[in-house]
């Protein structure tokens, strides 16, 4: 007999999303991961314009990752016209991207993630038992938006970053109070390791992932220009479509991605997985002692590996700005170039996985043709393919087995809104 | 009795109920004071029955976005059109004078005509009747927290009923077209924000749609063009959050 099992709205993930089993007896007949977030038509929409509004619509795919993608946009921009930036900008951009993944990391892993594991629907009925939690979650989460806030100039869709640098540099006495916001949450970002080392990852979940992430360079981060798979291989981010092969599926608005015609995984654990060895400090300590917990065989770690990024992110923060202000800050305003008929391509790390930005542009700096390729598009048949492997595992009853994978699933810290942008224009 | 406050989502990016999830400061504070119902992004927690005030973020671009539409309104005494999205259509409504949605379905996934239930982004208004307006891309948090209480004490919250400019102006910011020949939208383009972008030397895109009175469209058009900036350039700006700015508009007075 044909059982049909569904979680018809996913909760404490960004975006509108659904899971549908379908079993045969014991047999796993079908598995999909359903979006139906609607479409936007971001690549259509962006045709036309001038390339210097282009980051400030793209980023508007997402408001999670909005930094992430205002980069991303920056970046094929500025590699599409040969831009040169200073020192300065690469700092307050690394910044920046640290502080976006503080805020996004906090609230997933405390605010989604954690009342799974300790058992409340959510983190206001949390908050009953567990202030403690709560309240570190909400300061790591407002260092995070503090440092976007400072940086971009709100903490949702700011404006200040563009392309060849950003309109206002942050003053001194502005960067000093990042820094000591920050050095007063490292205890909250140390504690959700604390928190998350003590939730063994489940047997039901194993299998084999491959793991793609950015190459970060000589530090830990989220900006470089190549990308890392667990094979072994380095591939220049120009050649992302070969990395990205994209499907469309009825079931979902996001078109799934496929390496080698299998599916991969983005995110925090394939990048701390890939180079574990350019985390320093505290960070570099908890990973040796709980290197157990980043499984490449079980996707769950991923809760564990942004807690790891946390920390990472806290101190990295204080380094950049220390750097910063022994450097000294000065308006240095956006650099000069000159547009032509040209294309750019850009890879960063999001919160949750890469993401690219892809622009053709004609000679008068206007786009003709675009593509975008979210972490979550790119996850999603890594996801389906974990949906298949819990299934087949056949743990408990059906509640439980839906639970189950609906915690699986929000572990990859799924960004349904952005997954559904990806679209190419001809 | 707390009120019960439902959080609901349509088409966008969920930037708005990021914006409640933002209040880090009274985040907790204000949850005491409230029951909430419905917050999919922040809760697993739901539940059926009436709902006193219903925040709604989003654009309808789907079928399934007007059906949960409709049964937000049956249920609702208050509804609020939270955010850019569900108060003008949002990014997404720019292009609806131009593409059919059959097209974009093409251009941008290859599939035909009704493969997924897509449709034109169009405002909550549209559809339903909308009981106030939190505008912005997103919405300001301290705005969100003022209408909220108001709403608790049983007030009227206050609108915005002037442009960017006025703002500006009380900065004394230098001004961005006339100093530095940008095209700032603020003339047109509804207060509330504290004139943000002008105060980084930027020119106001128009997140916050356009002021009640959108006469000024025509004169902002005229004055950009005069400024040496093309029509297509122009249009590409005006429509980013200011829904359907019809053509014709431009050359008239009213909206």
């Amino acid at each position: 007999m044909t059982r049909r099992l569904t979680v018809d709205e996913l909760t404490r993930v960004e975006g509108h999303g659904g899971v549908e089993v379908v079993l045969d007896g014991s047999e796993v007949k079908d598995v999909k991961f359903n979006v139906f977030e609607g479409p936007r038509f971001f690549e259509s929409i962006i045709k036309t314009v001038h390339y210097e509004k282009i980051p400030d619509m793209t980023r508007r795919i997402c408001a999670i990752c909005t930094a992430s993608h205002s980069l991303a946009s920056i970046g094929a921009i500025e590699n599409a016209f040969n831009v040169e930036n200073t020192p300065q900008t690469e700092l307050l951009r690394d910044l920046l991207i640290h502080g976006e993944s503080i805020e996004s990391h906090a609230l997933h892993v405390y605010m989604l993630a954690l009342p799974d594991f300790l058992g409340y629907p959510d983190a206001f009925a949390m908050s009953a038992d567990h202030m403690d939690a709560v309240k570190n979650a909400l300061a790591l989460k407002k260092t995070g938006n503090m440092i976007h806030t400072t940086l971009s100039g709100r903490d949702v869709h700011g404006m200040n970053e563009r392309v060849g640098g950003f309109s206002k540099a942050p003053t001194e006495e502005a960067l000093t109070e990042v820094k000591t916001m920050l050095e007063k949450v490292q205890p909250a970002a140390e504690l959700a390791v604390e928190l998350f080392k003590g939730f063994e990852l489940p047997a039901y979940n194993e299998s084999d992932n491959v793991l793609m992430a950015i190459d970060p360079g000589e530090r830990f981060g989220y900006l470089g220009t190549h990308v890392l798979v667990s094979g072994g291989e380095r591939h220049q981010q120009e050649d992302y479509e070969k990395l990205t092969n994209e499907r469309v599926y009825r079931h979902s608005y996001a078109k799934h991605s496929t390496y080698d015609d299998g599916p991969f995984m983005v995110g925090a654990l394939p990048r701390v997985h890939l180079s574990h060895d350019k985390l320093t400090g505290t960070a570099q300590e908890l990973y040796k002692e709980h290197s157990n917990l980043v499984d490449p065989r079980n996707t769950l770690s991923n809760n564990f590996c942004q807690a790891l990024e946390l920390v990472h992110d806290v101190e990295r923060g204080i380094e950049i700005i220390d750097t910063l202000l022994s450097n000294g800050l000065e308006d240095e305003g956006l650099a000069a170039f000159e547009v032509h008929e040209s294309r750019g391509i850009n890879v960063v790390e999001a919160p949750r996985g890469l993401l690219y930005h892809d622009y053709s542009f004609d000679e008068s700096g206007c786009i003709t043709k675009a593509n975008i390729i979210t972490p979550t598009a790119q996850n999603a048949a890594n996801v389906e393919k974990d949906i298949r492997v819990i299934a087949g595992n056949h743990v408990g009853e059906d509640a439980e087995l839906m639970n189950n994978i609906e915690v699986m699933i929000r572990a990859y810290d799924p960004c349904i809104s952005c997954s559904v942008h990806l679209v190419r224009l001809k | 009795m707390k009120p019960r406050i439902g959080i609901f989502s349509l088409t966008g990016c969920a930037g708005d109920q990021l914006q409640i999830l933002n209040m880090e400061d009274a985040l907790l504070d204000l949850v005491s004071h409230i029951h909430i119902v419905d917050f999919q992004e922040g809760s697993s927690h739901k539940e059926e029955g009436p709902v006193d005030i219903a925040f709604v973020e989003g654009s309808v671009s789907t079928e399934t976005d007007l059906k949960h539409l409709k049964e937000i309104r049956e249920r609702s005494k208050i509804l609020i059109a939270f955010g850019n999205c569900a108060v003008e259509g949002g990014i997404q409504a720019m292009r609806n004078d131009e593409d059919s949605i059959d097209e974009r379905l093409k251009e941008v996934y290859g599939v035909e005509p009704g493969f997924f239930d897509a449709r034109l982004s169009k405002p909550l208004s549209e559809y339903v009747d909308v009981d106030l307006d939190i505008p912005g891309c997103p919405v300001e948090k301290e705005e969100t927290i003022r209408a909220i209480t108001s709403l608790l004490h049983g007030d009227t919250p206050l609108r915005f009923t002037y442009p960017v400019c006025v703002e500006c102006k009380l900065n004394e910011y230098p001004c961005v077209i006339v100093e530095s020949g940008k095209p700032c939208l603020g003339p047109v383009i509804r207060a509330g924000c504290d004139a943000r972008c002008p105060g980084l030397g930027l020119d106001c895109i128009g997140c916050r749609g356009p002021v009640d009175s959108a006469s000024g469209f025509a004169a902002e058009y005229s004055m950009l063009l005069e400024k040496g900036y093309s029509k297509e350039f122009i249009l590409n700006r005006l429509r980013v959050f200011s829904g359907e700015v019809k053509e014709d508009f431009l050359g008239g007075d009213q909206r």
